[in-house]
This record gives C-alpha cells, sequence and structure tokens, in this order.
C-alpha cells in the first residue's frame, strides 16, 4: 500500500540497483556501530561491575551470538568494499559512476565482500562446533 | 496479448487512503504504458487522472513509478515490463490526485540553482563563440527534460524534500560547465549548503531511472569536485 513514509515505501519497493548498495551500507554501517556500542558497554564492566563482566563474556561465546558475530564479519567487509568503491568513484573517478561501470560496481563489490569473508566464515564456524559440540 | 493494469487511485479530497483499481486489457506487445492509461480513461473510467502531453518522451510530463521504477509512461513498452502492470505515482512529491503529483517542491529546488544563462559582458556583434570541446563538457546535461523521475528516485529525496535533488544538480552542471557562463562560483555556493550536493549518498538510483539516459550520478561527483577544487575542468 503506498505508505505516508515516501522513504520507508521507497527503500522496500523502489526497484534499483543502486539502492541495493545504498541500504547494505547502511544497514551494515548501522550494524557495525550496534556491535561497538554494546562491546564499549560490556568491557567498561570490567572497571565499574567485575561481576558483570563474566556474565557478558558467557554470551559471546552462546551459539546465537556467535553466529551474529559471523554476519558481523561480513558486515564489515561490505561495509568497508563499498566504503571504499564509493570513495574512489567519487573522488576519483567520476566517469565510472556511468550507469553501466555502476551497476557493475554493486555486483562486484558484493561477490567481493563474500569472498572475502568465506575463510573467516569457516574458521568461525569451525570454532562454533568445535566448542559447543566437540566438547571442546 | 492480455495485460493486467493495476492502477494507484487517489483523490485526497474525498478518500480516506488510496486504493489500487484492477483492469484486464488486450493490448498490443508494442504498445506503451501511456497507451494502456489512455485505454482506460477512454471505455473504462474517465475519472482517472494523470498528466502527458507530448507522448513521445520530449515533454516529461508523464512521469511515473511503473512496476516499481520511475520512467516515462510514454517511452516504456509493455513488452519490457511483462503481463503484469503495476502503476503509480512517483514518491516523495504530493499527490494531487491518482497519478498527478503537485510538482512544485521539484520546480521551487530547480529554480534555485539559477537554471538560466547569466553573462554581464555586452553582447558581441554575433553569437558567444565557443569550441566544440567546450560544448561537449556540458552536452550530457542539456537533455534534461525535467520529469522528475530522478528526484523522485533518490533515497535521500524521500526521506528529506528539502535536499535540492538531482534533477536541479543535473540543471546546475548544464550552466556551471558552459565556458560562456559566468556564475559558476554562485551556483555552486549554492550547491555546497546544506540542502545541496553533500545529500547525495551515491545510490545513484536517478541515473537508473533517467529516460535521457544523463549521466547522473556523474555530474554530480563533477560539481562535488568543483567544489573542492575550485577547478572547472
Ligand atoms: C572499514 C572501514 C570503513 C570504511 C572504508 C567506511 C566507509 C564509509 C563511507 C565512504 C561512508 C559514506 C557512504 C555514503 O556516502 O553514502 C560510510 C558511512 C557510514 N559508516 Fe562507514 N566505513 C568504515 C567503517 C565503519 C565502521 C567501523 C562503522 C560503525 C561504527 C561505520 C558506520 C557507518 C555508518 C552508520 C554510515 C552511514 C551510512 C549511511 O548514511 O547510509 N563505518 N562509511
Ligand atoms: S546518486 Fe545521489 S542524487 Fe542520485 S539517487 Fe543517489 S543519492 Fe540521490
Ligand atoms: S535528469 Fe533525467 S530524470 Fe532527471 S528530470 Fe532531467 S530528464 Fe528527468
Ligand atoms: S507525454 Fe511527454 S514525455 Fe511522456
Amino acid at each position: 500500500m503506498a505508505s505516508r513514509h515516501p522513504a520507508l515505501e521507497g527503500y522496500t519497493r523502489y526497484r534499483a540497483v543502486g539502492q541495493l548498495a545504498f541500504l547494505l551500507h547502511r544497514i551494515t554501517g548501522l550494524g557495525i556501530l550496534l556491535f561497538l556500542v554494546i562491546h564499549i558497554i560490556d568491557t567498561s564492566f570490567v572497571y565499574f561491575a567485575p561481576e558483570l563482566y563474566d556474565e557478558a563474556i558467557q554470551i559471546y561465546r552462546s551459539i546465537p551470538f556467535m553466529i551474529g558475530e559471523i554476519f558481523l564479519v561480513w558486515s564489515v567487509f561490505y561495509h568497508g568494499f563499498n566504503g571504499i568503491r564509493i570513495i574512489i568513484f567519487d573522488l576519483w573517478k567520476p566517469e565510472w559512476w556511468e550507469k553501466d561501470i555502476a551497476v557493475k560496481s554493486v555486483y562486484w563489490t558484493l561477490a567481493l565482500s563474500i569472498l572475502a569473508w568465506l575463510p573467516a566464515a569457516y574458521i568461525m564456524g569451525r570454532a562454533i562446533i568445535e566448542n559447543h559440540f566437540m566438547g571442546g | 496479448m492480455k495485460v493486467t493494469l493495476k492502477v494507484f487511485r487517489y483523490n485526497p479530497e474525498t478518500d480516506q487512503r488510496p486504493r489500487y483499481d484492477i483492469f484486464h486489457l488486450e493490448a498490443d506487445p508494442n504498445d506503451r504504458v501511456l497507451d494502456l492509461l489512455e485505454k482506460v480513461k477512454a471505455e473504462h473510467d474517465g475519472s482517472l487522472a494523470y498528466r502527458r502531453s507530448c507522448a513521445h518522451g520530449v515533454c516529461g510530463s508523464d512521469g511515473m513509478r511503473i512496476n516499481g521504477r520511475n520512467r516515462l509512461a510514454c517511452k516504456t513498452l509493455v513488452k519490457d515490463v511483462g503481463t503484469t502492470i503495476v502503476v503509480e505515482p512517483m514518491l516523495g512529491l504530493p499527490v494531487q490526485k491518482d497519478l498527478i503529483v503537485d510538482m512544485e517542491p521539484f520546480f521551487e529546488a530547480y529554480r534555485k540553482v539559477m537554471p538560466w544563462f547569466i553573462n554581464n559582458d555586452p553582447p558581441p556583434e554575433k553569437e558567444r563563440l565557443q569550441t566544440p570541446e567546450e560544448r561537449a563538457r556540458f552536452d550530457d546535461t542539456t537533455k534534461c527534460i525535467l520529469c522528475a523521475c530522478c528526484t523522485t528516485s533518490c533515497p535521500v529525496f524521500w526521506a528529506d524534500g528539502s535536499y535540492f535533488g538531482p534533477a536541479a544538480i543535473v540543471n546546475a552542471h548544464r550552466f556551471i560547465f558552459d565556458s560562456r557562463d559566468q556564475a559558476a562560483a554562485e551556483r555552486l555556493s549554492i550547491l555546497a549548503q546544506e540542502e545541496g550536493v553533500w545529500r547525495c549518498r551515491t545510490s545513484f538510483n536517478c541515473t537508473e531511472a533517467c529516460p535521457r539516459e544523463i549521466q547522473i550520478t556523474k555530474a554530480i561527483a563533477e560539481v562535488k569536485r568543483a567544489i573542492i577544487t575550485g577547478r572547472l575542468d
């Protein structure tokens, strides 16, 4: 339905390749920020509330959190690569904003971020299995 | 072929909320979406409201969202969009009726960049000369027909209508990089304001939407660069 919030309707229903990168960049950026804030708070427990610190560390070792971290790593890769793409295009090669090149660059960045992420995902996934299912 | 046309309907004066009307039509694959709207208006529902004038992609009055993307209805063939066609007004400008949006905020931003030729030197005998290279420098941005397909596809504009938007920047670019014009510095300082080019998040929805295939995001990047360096090369 047409909403009264053009941004919400646009983000969810408008069809464009460039918007995909825009949304992923924003979501991953906010995701990393959220994680960083949580991490700063729980680390500060060492000083302010040492008894809570150990509990926080336990949460980091839980399965959902570790799976979340695997996606966090992808977010960092995607946000970093896409950020570099934007910086190169905008500051150095404006002619690369031409439609065909720009569309391709979105797919390339996505592929690159997944490629870079796979080894890390493998190592982290293996750690989850070893720690939780193999009596590690 | 048979097509299903789903059209956004809304009359703010009488309707509580928008609705979609569905029309089953017989169409030729080479018909344009505009032809379907004309058919609905002539044969099914005369109250359907939309803008169109030239019907040949030059006046810029029938920009609308067709299957989720901004396009000109008169330049969009049925065979290119499929047999189920959803037609909705452009986003981010107030709907006046059905597919007609209020273009005034769009033109207000356009006027802010002073989209007219400025040169206070006494006019020469004949025309003001310019080399082919100088003319080519801004050729791309002369093609704009002010259809608003770009500005209303821009995620930044949706979120905040005070952003000048890509169309205004395209039309500023057309004069900023014209060697005969003398107000580049003034236009650049306007575009360096809070509502100007730095709002652009480079998502290039605008470039994808432009029916004139203007390389809008590139033009915006050139303006950004001119603001940073103060050079117009
Ligand atoms: C790997 C290094 C990083 C690079 C190269 C990078 C690059 C960028 C760039 C170029 C932008 C502007 C994008 C635009 O113009 O639309 C941006 C936006 C942003 N970044 Fe980063 N960034 C990095 C790390 C981070 C980190 C660690 C965080 C979180 C703490 C973060 C959070 C954000 C957020 C929230 C935005 C705003 C997104 C938006 O406006 O949609 N970034 N980043
Ligand atoms: S490139 Fe800039 S102006 Fe164009 S749609 Fe994206 S944010 Fe808007
Ligand atoms: S730049 Fe293209 S999409 Fe934008 S108003 Fe001009 S013609 Fe329309
Ligand atoms: S009716 Fe003139 S551009 Fe489509």
